[in-house]
């Protein structure tokens, strides 16, 4: 097991450092000079002169790897003299709050749904509950965080309080905007997943027990049918980061993903390169702990 | 060529069809099980007609929009709907239905044209490593494993900064570039347990080219799942157009996507909100409308899953 998370652990890192490659040299290769060389060669020059612009493709890349492995991962072209990542890290907090308080709606309204959608197979409530699916998966996060602000507008006279950044109350609103629609995929897994398990003979015989539906339904279905659920938890974590893009523009959250919306506009290379190092680390770690996670929920699966 | 080949008719059989002569139960093919099964789910049924609603909108809107796009001034943001203008005004006083038509044909062209590229190279690259395996799969194996490693929107964008000029074949090839890679998946899985059934066998023990057995004996009855997951990669490709021009790496005005109708609403929002929820329930419609169909697919074509 130890063996396998550190060989594991292993290709992560592989794998941010060639994701990151791949981006530096596209980004150096083809996007040319971030500097506006017509205005002011002079200028221009001494520019590229101090963020090595002037060397070799190869010399570049030779400092940017060797900067990496010491986890420095160089200086911002537009707000000079920040530092990436410091900046990458401190972000990386918000978002981090953010999308702990997403994945919490994701988790307890997928889970509701799913398993009441289930249990009552087939009624007007189970229908309901499917539809509610298919509208939560096909509505774009930033429509519904739009239609929230919209709604919050109309309800309440002080909503302005609401967006925004920095206080408790400002998290609950980009976290419904940003769970709700990965709501609706692990409400459909989860009762596709507990209606295999609803059916099996060791069910029907703790209901022949006698056993009370609460004990059957959380200790006989749940933690059976709960196994393939954790499987997304993988493309769960990658939907959140590519939400929380638009989510945190919208909502003024600093965070990376409105760092990188910004650094891409501004075309700032330096923290773009940074931040699809950071979201590379990010999606395989989340990927590592959900293979982790798995044998511990089922058994019969092994890593050696 | 092999000896029995389950499509080829017996003589006569043609002029017998086109006599209406030839009876029900000889027809119960997988196509036609699969479509009477399709019909009887309503869902999937209203999805069909309300994504045919939105591709002639869209068909309409290439030739004869009801205003021109460059005509400012008609209205206000905030004058009332009427018969002339029955989603209103923008900003700068242009009709709404116009623009909602337009954001329809960006929709259908990028959806579409996404799907069938992404699927065309998808299914490719997923029969060569089925089929082939050896290094073939272990190269694509790897470029699959990397492309995981990164949110498909997140690398769309990059190409779109690296092209820094959005246009629909930019956007197309940006969303192409990231959604082909479940399809290989999908067909790699597929064609790994075909290639060992009898009837490829017998058609390679005859001495069939293997292009020829991929393409006329693995593909075909790979289809059902490819047609499944192909549907599922048009609301894909919306969405992933939509959050693109949101985020302002959209197609320049006044070709406006839905997307960047609502991002543009927003600016508005003290005074009006057609503007962002009209684009907004399109978008919604369209993207339900497809997944609809794609759900109605995918219990027509495996009767044995979900339910």
């Amino acid at each position: 097991m130890l063996r396998y998370a550190v060989k594991r652990f292993g290709m992560v890192l592989g794998t941010a450092i060639v994701i990151s490659s791949v981006t530096f040299l596209l980004i150096h290769a083809l996007a040319g000079n971030p500097f506006s060389c017509q205005r002011n060669p002079a200028a221009c020059l001494h520019e590229a002169k101090v963020y090595g612009l002037d060397q070799s493709l190869l010399v570049q890349y030779r400092t940017f790897v060797w900067n990496l492995v010491h986890l420095n991962l160089g200086y911002s072209y537009v707000n000079q003299g920040v530092k990436v990542t410091p900046l990458l890290v401190r972000e990386a907090r918000n978002s981090l709050t953010l999308g702990l308080f997403a994945l919490a709606v994701t988790i307890v309204v997928g889970l509701a749904v799913g398993i009441t959608a289930a249990i009552r197979q087939n009624s007007w409530l189970d229908y309901a509950l499917s539809s509610f699916v298919v509208f939560g998966y096909s509505l774009p996060s930033f429509v519904l965080a739009t239609m929230l602000i919209i709604a919050m507008g109309v309800l309440l006279p002080n909503w302005t309080g609401l967006i925004g950044w920095g206080s408790p109350n400002q998290i609950p609103l980009p976290a419904i905007a940003l769970g709700l629609p990965y709501a609706a995929v692990v409400a459909r897994l989860t009762r596709a997943s507990v209606l295999d398990v609803i059916h099996q003979d060791y069910v029907r015989t703790a209901w022949a027990k006698g056993l009370s539906s609460r004990v059957i339904v959380m200790r006989h279905i749940l933690r059976n049918a709960l196994i393939p659920v954790v499987t997304i938890g993988g493309p769960l974590v990658t939907g959140l980061i590519t939400g929380s893009v638009v989510i945190e523009a919208i909502f003024g959250i600093p965070g990376l993903g409105k760092e990188f919306v910004d650094s891409i506009l501004t075309r700032d290379y330096g923290i773009v390169v940074g931040l699809y190092t950071f979201y590379a680390l990010l999606v395989g770690l989340a990927n590592l702990a959900v293979d982790l996670i798995y044998p511990l929920l089922d058994p019969t699966i092994r890593y050696t | 060529m092999s000896l029995i080949q389950p499509g080829v008719r017996r003589e006569g059989e043609d002029q017998l069809e086109a006599a209406g002569m030839l009876m029900a139960p000889a027809q119960a093919t997988l196509w036609g099980d699969a479509w009477s099964r399709f019909r009887r789910n309503k869902l999937a049924l209203v999805g069909t007609a309300v994504f045919t609603l939105v591709v002639i909108t869209a068909i309409v809107s290439a030739f004869w929009t009801p205003y021109s796009l460059y005509a400012e001034g008609l209205g206000n943001l905030t004058s009332k709907f009427s018969w002339q203008h029955p989603f209103g005004f923008d900003d700068l006083g242009r009709d709404e239905l116009s623009f909602v038509m337009v954001g329809a044909q960006i929709a259908i062209e990028v959806g579409v044209l996404t799907a069938i590229v992404s699927s065309l190279v998808g299914v490719t690259i997923g029969l060569l490593a089925g089929y082939f395996r050896g290094w073939v799969d272990t190269v694509v194996s790897s470029v699959t494993y990397l492309g995981y490693g990164m949110p498909g929107l997140l690398v769309a964008f990059l190409i779109l900064f690296l092209t820094n000029s959005p246009s629909i074949l930019n956007i197309i090839i940006a969303i192409s570039v990231t959604s082909w890679m479940d399809m290989a998946r999908l067909v790699r899985g597929q064609t790994f347990s075909l290639r060992e059934r009898d009837f490829i066998e017998a058609a390679r023990a005859s001495g069939t080219k293997d292009l020829v057995i991929m393409a006329r004996h693995i593909l075909p009855n790979a289809l059902g799942p490819i047609i499944v997951q192909g549907t599922f990669l048009i609301p894909q490709a919306i969405l992933f157009e939509a959050f693109l021009s949101y985020l302002g790496l959209g197609l320049p005005s006044p070709d406006a996507s839905w997307g960047a109708l609502i991002s543009n609403g927003l600016q508005d929002r003290f005074e009006a909100y057609h503007t962002i929820i009209i684009p907004g329930m399109a978008l919604l419609v369209t993207l339900m409308a497809v997944n609809f169909i794609g759900d109605g697919l995918r219990d027509a074509l495996d009767p044995k899953r979900g339910r």
